[in-house]
């Protein structure tokens, strides 16, 4: 079976909250990604603990694409 | 329920079981459909099952006295409801669908603890896979803390 990517979401700035899922490609930099209703490109990804059983555990921050349509909001 | 196995051997809490006990797990698991805005169970209520996402997002909202906050999405391959499984107390959040259609497997608490009882081997695994799968929120939790200026622990 191929590696699963347990991915930990963090928005950077801002009570937006983050998220988690099970991804079959590493997230990449400067890809996007859809948390609950609002897309975010990725700006940094790391490992978050060892490998284990075929499950890699990263964590990745983004920052929203749509920052500036959406600058009256609060979430950032 | 070839495509439950499949789906059930890329989620952590199933992993290390093999074909004879995932298809065990599969036997109980009942397929659930919603649209977004559904509300799948909520804080509060009785905890008589936990669920895999198959796919779509949830929201997590806690309620804390007069304020909600949205806690994180989860999406593919994340389970929701286990603590019904180690504590059986009332709901801890509200879980919303996000995405149309977000598609579930529910696996109810009796079913699934007269399997592990009967079953000690799969009661094994499914434990230690929850235990690290709670690990694994806490440190999401606890960046997520930081991130928005708290003190995580």
């Amino acid at each position: 079976m191929s590696m699963i990517y347990k991915v930990s979401y963090v928005v950077l700035g801002g009570s937006y909250p983050g998220g988690i899922r099970n991804e079959q490609h590493l997230p990449r930099v400067g890809s996007t990604v859809k948390i609950g209703p609002r897309v975010f490109h990725i700006t940094e990804v790391h490992e978050m603990m060892a490998p284990r059983d075929g499950f890699q555990f990263v964590q990745a921050t983004v920052a929203p694409v749509d920052q500036l349509e959406h600058a009256d909001e609060d979430y950032w | 329920m070839t495509d439950i196995i499949e789906t059930l051997k890329r989620v952590e809490l199933f992993h290390g079981m093999d074909e004879r006990q995932l298809t065990a797990v599969a036997q109980i698991v009942e397929p659930c459909v919603y649209a977004a805005g559904d509300v799948i169970f909520e804080q509060g209520q009785d905890g008589d099952a936990l669920y895999v996402i198959n796919s779509g997002q949830v929201e997590v909202r806690v309620q804390n006295d007069d304020v909600t906050d949205s806690a994180v999405y989860l999406g593919d391959g994340q389970t929701v409801g286990e603590m019904a499984l180690i504590d059986q107390a009332a709901r801890s959040a509200t879980i919303i669908a996000v995405d149309e259609p977000t598609t579930l497997y529910r696996l109810p608490v009796a079913a699934f603890t007269r399997l592990c009882q009967m079953q000690t081997d799969i009661g094994y695994v499914l434990m230690r896979n929850i235990a690290q799968d709670l690990s694994f929120k806490l440190r999401h939790r606890h960046s997520d803390i930081k991130r928005s200026g708290g003190s995580g622990v």
